[in-house]
């Protein structure tokens, strides 16, 4: 999405996240195909995945999928490497990439504790999750909260008050994903 | 990282800007050294201002070929991020660049240039005034002003990677000091290099002079290699995580042997070696040419590997 400077400064009355409850995942990927479809994600690759962990053995076993994608991060090491300013965030938390001004450096590639961005071969600039801003922007859920058959993804906005991203962060035990990296990471995994 | 993003184009760029550095600093050192007027050592000055602007140039066109579209490489140019260590350094890199063209030009012989304009079409011949004498005047403040440029370009290619947080093997504070000092010392040997195959033998005082600067440069190398590995691997688990790549992880050949033995040690003992009668017996060394040419090929390709195990094994390194 094109930089936009009152997107970027404009007064905080939003601000988006996910939250994820991995004990519902089945491990299905219909967000992984649903993400691949609504974004024209090249072959080979992708914007969200899941983690697979196996452990033990029959009967006595564990295998636990775990969602991931852009953490959206308040204090996003890629932003802030960025040469250029074309990766950018708006005033509601998204971290976008304006891909006019990508000279494909790849710097944020490698700052990205979570390995959210790769390098789009096909338009030969980074490529990243928008949380499907486009649809956000029109009032929908991103293409992977709505496809998801088990409600493992909520997503929401933070600053809404009766919003259930609140109820849930009151009321639930979460987690975040390496927060010991300061980015301060969004998506939020209930307990 | 599932795979490396920055590869051996990025690694030769981030030698080729430090051994530019290297060249500029000891040279422009050997321009403020002066003896009754005279630079003490005007052919060190000189060979190093000939060589010092190309590693760096061949470098950034490296650095623009890596980028993915390449052509976009002018935006670098449309914004100042000052939160961006490559944005500081594009800049830096530019200006680095300029001053070393010009410190060049100060030092190119005007023979050189006569025999070049005169060779030129008859209405080109006014390009002579390229040879203006008073160029000499400007050696001293060039070299003055590429000290600071020289220090940040060498620190630079260090901040560059040790800015970033999410991969523990650069997020030290003892990136930035390492580069920087292999960066001059990558110079300096090219130097000694570069004198050692010169038709005119390799002087006694040149020869003290270089190897002097690269003795405290090596040594300075070793006063950060050793505290990273220990703090390294007295640090929390990611940190000790990444440092098992170089402590019996797949970088630990190139580390141990190519870069700390064979591009640090050796050198050392060989450079003590070169110097003893100046250190133990305060007599006047004899340098061996032989010796002196493969000290310093020794110490670049030592600092060839630095870069690539760093580059390399940082982007493997990460938190989860």
């Amino acid at each position: 999405m094109r930089k936009n400077l009152v997107a970027r400064l404009g007064v905080r009355t939003k601000r988006y996240a996910l939250v994820i409850d991995s004990r519902k995942c089945i491990n299905c990927k219909a967000c992984v195909v649903a993400c691949k479809a609504e974004n024209d994600v090249p072959l080979g690759r992708f914007r969200n995945r899941i983690n697979e962990e196996t452990r033990g053995e029959f009967p006595k076993l564990l295998a636990s999928f775990e969602p991931e994608q852009c953490h959206h991060c308040a204090s996003a090491s890629c932003v802030r490497v960025c040469p250029t300013g074309a990766s950018w965030q708006r005033g509601d938390g998204l971290v976008l990439v304006d891909t006019d001004d990508c000279i494909g450096c790849g710097y944020c590639i490698i700052a990205c504790p979570y390995n959210a961005r790769f390098f789009n071969e096909e338009t030969r600039v980074v490529d990243k999750c928008t949380m499907c801003v486009h649809r956000v922007d029109a009032g929908q859920p991103p293409a992977c909260v709505e496809t998801c058959p088990t409600k493992v993804r909520v997503f929401g906005d933070l600053e809404a008050p009766d919003g259930r991203l609140r109820e849930l962060l009151s009321t639930r035990r979460y987690v975040v994903k390496s927060p010991q990296t300061g980015n301060d990471p969004h998506i939020f995994y209930l307990l | 990282m599932d795979e490396i993003r920055w590869g051996l184009l990025i690694v030769s760029y981030l030698f080729l800007g430090g051994m530019s550095a290297g060249l500029y600093f000891v040279s422009a050192l050997a321009t403020y050294l002066q003896d009754g007027g005279q630079p003490a050592y005007p052919r060190i000055a000189r060979v190093g201002a000939m060589l010092a602007p190309w590693p760096v140039a061949i470098g950034s066109f490296l650095l623009i070929f890596d980028l993915g579209k390449w052509y976009r490489f002018y935006k670098l140019f449309l914004h100042f991020e000052w939160h961006s260590p490559m944005s500081i350094g594009s800049w830096l890199l530019v200006g680095f660049t300029l001053l070393s063209l010009a410190y060049f030009w100060a030092w190119l012989p005007a023979g050189v240039i006569d025999s070049v304009v005169s060779r030129l079409p008859k209405r080109l011949r006014v390009l002579g005034i390229v040879a203006w004498p008073g160029r000499e005047g400007l050696r001293r403040p060039l070299a003055m002003a590429g000290f600071p440029l020289a220090v940040g370009v060498g620190i630079y290619t260090g901040v560059l990677l040790g800015a970033v947080q999410a991969r523990p093997f650069w997020n030290t504070n003892l990136v930035a000091q390492m580069f920087l000092f292999s960066a001059l010392s990558t110079g300096c040997a090219a130097l000694i290099l570069a004198l050692s195959l010169h038709r005119d033998d390799l002087e006694a005082r040149e020869a003290r002079l270089l190897y002097s600067i690269d003795i405290v440069l090596i040594l300075l190398e070793l006063f950060i290699v050793i505290p990273y590995i220990v703090h390294g691997a007295l640090s929390p688990l990611a940190v000790r995580q990444a440092l098992a790549l170089i402590l019996g992880g797949p970088y630990t050949f190139a580390f141990w042997v190519l870069f700390l033995t064979l591009g640090l040690l050796v050198p050392l003992a060989l450079e003590l070696y070169e110097m003893k009668p100046v250190l133990l017996e305060r007599a006047s060394l004899h340098p061996n040419r032989v010796l002196a040419g493969a000290t310093a090929a020794l110490i670049i390709i030592g600092g060839f590997v630095l870069r690539y195990v760093f580059v390399y094994a940082g982007q493997v390194s990460s938190f989860q």
